[in-house]
C-alpha cells in the first residue's frame, strides 16, 4: 500500500518536472542506472571499430613495407621519420599540403568577410527586397558543386583561369550555409544592446567591429572549422579543374600516390603516410576548437 | 518599438550583398542555367555545339545502363542513410547512457566529421585489399571469400561501408544535441514506469528526436548522392562490370572520359532534380514536425 503511494507521489513529482522542465537531474538519475559495464564494453567496441581503420593506416606509416597481412604485423615499425620525409620531399607531398592549406584559408578567409557584410546587411538595414536576397542566397543549398561542375569547367577555362588557386577558391566564396548561421546568430543577440549602439550613434562599420565581432567569437570560430573541413575535404573539383602537379591539392595528390602504388613503384606505407597528413590538419583544428564548432551545429539546426 | 534594423542606408546595404550576390550569380547560378541549356545541345572539347531538342533526354529515358545506375544509387542510398541512421542514433544511446568518459567517448566516434572521404577510400582499400588486407584473414577465416575488385556486389558493401563510416561522426554530433534536450524528468518517468532502457530510446527518445531524424536523413541523403564521388573513384572507379557505378560517377565519367558534355549536362539536370525533390520533402516535413522541437 505504502508502495503505491511512494509510487504515485514519484510519478506525479516527475510530470510535474516534465511540464515545468527541469533538466537538472542528472546526478541522481545517473546513480540509478543499471548496467554501467555493459554500456561502456558497447562504447569500447565501437570506438575501437570507428578508430581501426585509422589506427592502421598510422603503423603502417611507420614500417617499411607497408605489409600488414595479420594482426601480429600491427607492431608500429621504425621507418616513420624515412616515409613521411619520402612521401613529403621525394613524392611531392609537401607542395600538395601547401595547396591544400592555401587553398583552404583564402575560402574561410574570403567566406567569412563576405559572408559577414552580407549578414549585416540582412539583419541590420532596414531596406526593401532583402528578404528576397536572403531567399537568393539560400536557394544556392540547391546547386552543390556535383550539379554544376561540367559548366563550372568551361567557364573557369573560358575565364583563363583552369589550373590556378583562383580556380578552386573564387566558385566557393559565396556560402549560403555560412550567410544563414551568421543570421540566426545576430537575431539571437538582443534588441536592447543594438539600439544602445544606435543611441550612441555608432556607425555601421563601428558597430560591425566593436559590438557584432566581440559578440560572435565563438560563432565565427565554428563557422571557419566547418569552412576549413568543406575545403580541405574537397576532391572532385580539384580532381576535374586541376592537371599540373605542381598546383594539385593533398586529396588529389593522394590518388597519385596510390597510382604509383598500382603502378608498383610504391609501397603501402607511404600511401598510408600520405593520408595521415592529409587527415591531420582538419582533425586536429576539429579537436581544438570542438566547443565552438558544436555550439555552431546547434545553431545551424535551429 | 524595439529593431534590430538600425541602419538604412540603401547603397550601404547593396555594398554589402554585392560579393555574396555577384559570386552566386556567376559560379552558382550561371552554371546550372548553362547545363540546362546544354542539355539541349550535343557538345564537346573543341566541337561546335549543335542544337539536338529532346534527344540527349531521350537518350537517358531508353539507355538501360543510366537505368541500372539510377536503381544502383537508390539503392546506394538507402543502405547508407540507413546503415548511418541506425549506427549513429545506438552509439549516441550509448553515450548518452554511460556514467563517466562522456566527453572522450564523444570525441572518439565524431572525429569522422573531419575525416576527408579520399583519405577513407584509401584506408579503406588498405585494410580490406584481397591479397594485402590486414582484415582480410580474419573474414575469410569465417568463410567469406573476400574478392571485391572482381565481384560486383562484394565491391557495392565495401563502397556502401567506407561510405558509411565517414557520416557517423557529423550525425552523432547532431543526436546528441538532440539527445540530451529530451528533458530528464521524462525519461525519469519512464523508468518508474519499468520501461527498459530499449524501449525508452524507441519509444520516448526518437520521437521526441524525429525532427532531427528527418533532417539528417536528408542530409544523409544528399551526401550519398553528391559526397560519395571519392569512395567510388578510388575504391572501385564504378566497377567491377558498373556494380559501383553510382549516379554521380557516372556523370563524372561522361564528362571527362567520354567527353560528351550534351549528355553530361543532362545528367546534371537529372541530379539537380533530386536534389530540388529531396529539399521540397525536407521543408515539407520541417513544417510539419515543427512543434516537436519548439
Amino acid at each position: 500500500m505504502t508502495d503505491t503511494i511512494q509510487y504515485a507521489k514519484r510519478r506525479f513529482e516527475a510530470v510535474k518536472r516534465s511540464i515545468v522542465g527541469d533538466r537538472d537531474e542528472e546526478s541522481t538519475l545517473l546513480a540509478g542506472r543499471e548496467g554501467n559495464a555493459g554500456v561502456h564494453l558497447q562504447l569500447w567496441f565501437l570506438v575501437t571499430l570507428v578508430v581501426f581503420p585509422i589506427f592502421i593506416a598510422v603503423v603502417v606509416s611507420t614500417k617499411q613495407q607497408g605489409i600488414v597481412t595479420s594482426l601480429p604485423d600491427l607492431i608500429p615499425g621504425t621507418y616513420a621519420v624515412e616515409n613521411y620525409r619520402e612521401a613529403i620531399v621525394d613524392y611531392g607531398f609537401g607542395r600538395f599540403m601547401w595547396n591544400s592549406l592555401l587553398m583552404s584559408v583564402v575560402v574561410v578567409v574570403g567566406k567569412l568577410v563576405i559572408s559577414v557584410l552580407a549578414a549585416v546587411a540582412i539583419v541590420y538595414y532596414r531596406v526593401p527586397y532583402k528578404d528576397l536576397v536572403f531567399l537568393f542566397v539560400l536557394f544556392t543549398l540547391l546547386l552543390p558543386v556535383p550539379i554544376r561542375f561540367v559548366p563550372l569547367f568551361q567557364l573557369i577555362n573560358d575565364l583563363g583561369w583552369g589550373n590556378s588557386l583562383l580556380a578552386i577558391t573564387v566558385p566557393y566564396l559565396a556560402s549560403a550555409t555560412t550567410v544563414f548561421i551568421l543570421r540566426q546568430h545576430f537575431l539571437s543577440i538582443p534588441t536592447s544592446i543594438v539600439e544602445t549602439a544606435k543611441l550612441d550613434g555608432v556607425g555601421p562599420v563601428a558597430f560591425t567591429l566593436r559590438v557584432l565581432i566581440p559578440m560572435s567569437r565563438g560563432v565565427l570560430v565554428g563557422v571557419s572549422i566547418i569552412m576549413f573541413v568543406y575545403a580541405w575535404n574537397q576532391y572532385l573539383w580539384p580532381l576535374v579543374i586541376i592537371d599540373s602537379e605542381a598546383n594539385q591539392v593533398a586529396q588529389v595528390g593522394l590518388q597519385l600516390l596510390q597510382g604509383d602504388v598500382q603502378g608498383g613503384q610504391l609501397s603501402w606505407s607511404l600511401v598510408m603516410a600520405g593520408s595521415v597528413l592529409t587527415l591531420l590538419p582538419p582533425l586536429a583544428l576539429m579537436i581544438l576548437f570542438r566547443k565552438p564548432l558544436l555550439e555552431t551545429f546547434a545553431i545551424q539546426q535551429k | 518599438m524595439s529593431t534590430r534594423e538600425i541602419f538604412d542606408g540603401r547603397l550601404q546595404a547593396a555594398l554589402l550583398l554585392v560579393p555574396t550576390v555577384l559570386v552566386s550569380v556567376v559560379f552558382l547560378y550561371y552554371p546550372t542555367a548553362r547545363a540546362f541549356r546544354t542539355s539541349f545541345f550535343k557538345a564537346g572539347f573543341g566541337r561546335a555545339e549543335e542544337f539536338v531538342g529532346l534527344e540527349n533526354y531521350a537518350t537517358l529515358l531508353t539507355n538501360s545502363s543510366y537505368h541500372s545506375s539510377v536503381a544502383l544509387s537508390v539503392l546506394f542510398a538507402a543502405l547508407v542513410v540507413a546503415g548511418v541512421i541506425v549506427v549513429s542514433l545506438y552509439v549516441t544511446f550509448l553515450i548518452h547512457e554511460v556514467d563517466s568518459g562522456q566527453d572522450w567517448y564523444l570525441i572518439s566516434v565524431i572525429w569522422p566529421y573531419a575525416l576527408p572521404p579520399a583519405v577513407a577510400a584509401l584506408v579503406f582499400l588498405f585494410v580490406l585489399h584481397p591479397t594485402l588486407g590486414v582484415l582480410t584473414g580474419p573474414i575469410e577465416a569465417v568463410g567469406i571469400d573476400l574478392d571485391w575488385f572482381n565481384d560486383g556486389p562484394q565491391a557495392f558493401v565495401v563502397v556502401v561501408l567506407a561510405a558509411i563510416w565517414k557520416q557517423i561522426g557529423y550525425n552523432v554530433i547532431f543526436m546528441i544535441a538532440a539527445m540530451n534536450n529530451v528533458p530528464n524528468a521524462l525519461t525519469e518517468t519512464a523508468e518508474i514506469d519499468g520501461v527498459g532502457r530499449f524501449r525508452r530510446l524507441v519509444s520516448v527518445y526518437v520521437p521526441i528526436m524525429t525532427p532531427t531524424l528527418f533532417f539528417l536523413v536528408i542530409i544523409n541523403t544528399i551526401y550519398a548522392f553528391f559526397g560519395t564521388f571519392a569512395f567510388v573513384d578510388l575504391l572501385t572507379s564504378g566497377g567491377p562490370s558498373n556494380a559501383t557505378n553510382i549516379l554521380i560517377f557516372d556523370l563524372y565519367r561522361e564528362a571527362f572520359s567520354y567527353f560528351n558534355f550534351g549528355v553530361a549536362s543532362t545528367k546534371s539536370v537529372v541530379l539537380f532534380l533530386v536534389v530540388a525533390v529531396l529539399m521540397v520533402i525536407q521543408f515539407r516535413l520541417t513544417e510539419e514536425y515543427s512543434y516537436y522541437g519548439a
